[in-house]
């Protein structure tokens, strides 16, 4: 029998050989996929919670994503064959003249988690490379991250090409990484600021749901004007 | 002048030689290079130190500091009694390159550059904060790996492993910066070493000790930002790098 307690718990734990195993007897009890997916997608709201309240780092949240991520492989086909489809594009990437990439990463898992299609370009990302792909994939934000104060100015240039870009009204820009501040994303003009991949989440949905008409915002978003509104 | 000094031990090798030229009297309070790896706690460190001199040293004339802004860490410093001196520099790698320009066309050129010092070698605080050290700390590499096996199994340690080693692969050069005041230097073979297990291409680059030169000897110009008793010092986020505000009223006595 296939216990949704256990599966949570082995996500939250980065038991990725167990979560697996439970997610594979779940489809072959012929269990509904979204429900499969509930309590990972839970696991993954606690893990990141803990992480931005720094009770755990990097490593725990690594690996909680990676048993999600091996869980949800099984899963793939069955949701889309069910209909489910990501409702948000996001194009990630590290800016140009940066070469360091795992936050970029732990963001790229958790939206994925939270029904955001990615298009990841890796790390030193132009700001053209960012427009491009945005515009080949129909994007709605694009998110860019630098490890370095010497790297993060050069995310003026991403804000500038996307105003630049009238093919484009709806697109818009969340930042982050070690040294970028919420000062600094108000001074540069961004959509929305996060301090780590966890609250990323809720930034990247909100400042979507505002650029939709769904919600209403003032400012750069980031988790304390959430916080307030919520 | 009588001048007090915090500087990170990254620049003990070209400070403790130029020191001995500066015709000020100097007092020096050295710091672990590893505490880089936390900007929060490294700048309460450097902060303590600055109150700990303005409560000891009424006769110093100004506090220096062989920091730049080092990820964020010298943003938030306070100044209350004694002015703050220290160079308009992103990190270290402008101060031994003698200039923010020749660092941002060192940036641009070649990104993916790793910088080793001859104390940053000599005292093992190479690749300190990458999760993965180099082959000098290989003990401190296992003791990781054998960490996370222990916690999160043997998989899932060989997966840590990978991901937070991986961005050795974007970077293209070990950087080893000469001074020239260390002969036959062991650091520099070792860092030719570490640069060659990662397939890294090594290459020496000629220090310019101007602004360590200039900061011992009070010539402190446009390179250098002077934070005044009653200010903090905050990023600017421009090329000036740091600038002053003032303190909040709770900061400033």
């Amino acid at each position: 029998m296939a216990d949704f307690e256990r599966l949570q718990a082995a996500v939250e734990a980065g038991d990725r050989e167990a979560a697996v195993e439970i997610t594979q007897t779940a489809i072959d009890e012929g269990l509904d996929p979204h429900a499969i997916l509930e309590p990972m997608t839970e696991a993954m709201g606690v893990v990141g919670d803990r992480f931005s309240r720094q009770e755990i780092f990097v490593p725990e949240m690594l690996i909680s994503a990676r048993a999600m991520k091996g869980a949800v492989a099984l899963l793939e086909p069955l949701l889309i064959g069910a209909g489910h489809k990501p409702d948000k594009v996001a194009v990630l990437g590290t800016v140009r003249g940066d070469l360091h990439d795992i936050g970029k990463n732990l963001v790229a898992m958790m939206l994925k988690g939270a029904n955001f299609k990615i298009i990841d370009l890796g790390t030193n990302t132009s700001a053209d490379d960012f427009l491009a792909a945005a515009r080949e994939h129909g994007a709605d934000l694009i998110g860019c991250s630098a490890l370095l104060t010497t790297t993060m100015g050069n995310m003026r240039e991403v804000i500038a090409a996307v105003a630049e870009a009238d093919d484009m009204p709806d697109l818009r820009v969340i930042i982050g990484g070690a040294p970028v501040t919420l000062e600094f994303a108000t001074e540069i003009g961004a959509d929305g600021w996060a301090p780590d991949a966890a609250s990323a989440v809720h930034v990247a949905t909100a400042v979507v749901q505002r650029a939709r008409g769904e919600r209403r915002l003032e400012g750069v978003i980031h988790p304390e004007a959430l916080a307030v509104s919520a | 002048m009588r001048l007090q000094f915090i500087v990170c031990d990254m620049l003990m090798l070209p400070v403790e030689h130029l020191a001995a030229e500066s015709p000020h009297e100097l007092v020096l309070t050295d710091l672990s290079a590893s505490l880089h790896v936390e900007p929060v706690p490294l700048r309460d460190r450097i902060q303590e130190e600055v109150d700990r001199i303005e409560a000891e040293d009424p006769e110093a004339d100004a506090i220096l500091l062989g920091y730049g802004l080092c990820g964020g860490a010298t943003a938030g410093l306070v100044s209350r009694s004694k002015p703050l001196v220290l160079p308009r520099a992103h990190d270290c790698v402008t101060i031994f390159l003698g200039s923010r320009e020749r660092y941002q066309r060192e940036q641009e050129q070649t990104p993916g550059t790793y910088w080793f010092t001859e104390d940053n070698v000599k005292r093992g605080n190479a690749f300190m904060g990458s999760l993965l050290g180099s082959s000098e700390r290989a003990d401190g590499v296992k003791a990781t790996y054998e960490e996370y096996v222990e916690k999160y199994g043997q998989e899932n340690a060989d997966y840590l492993m990978e991901a937070l080693g991986e961005w050795q692969q974007h970077y293209e050069r070990g950087a080893f910066l000469e001074t020239g005041l260390a002969a036959d230097s062991v650091a520099l073979e070792r860092a030719r070493e570490e640069t060659g297990q990662r397939g890294w291409r090594f290459e020496t680059v000629l220090s310019d000790l101007t602004l360590i030169k200039r900061l011992l000897d009070g010539e402190w110009d446009a390179e250098f930002l002077v934070v005044q008793p009653g200010e903090t010092l905050v990023m600017s986020y421009d090329d000036d790098i740091i600038k002053v505000v003032p303190a909040a009223s709770g900061d400033a006595k």
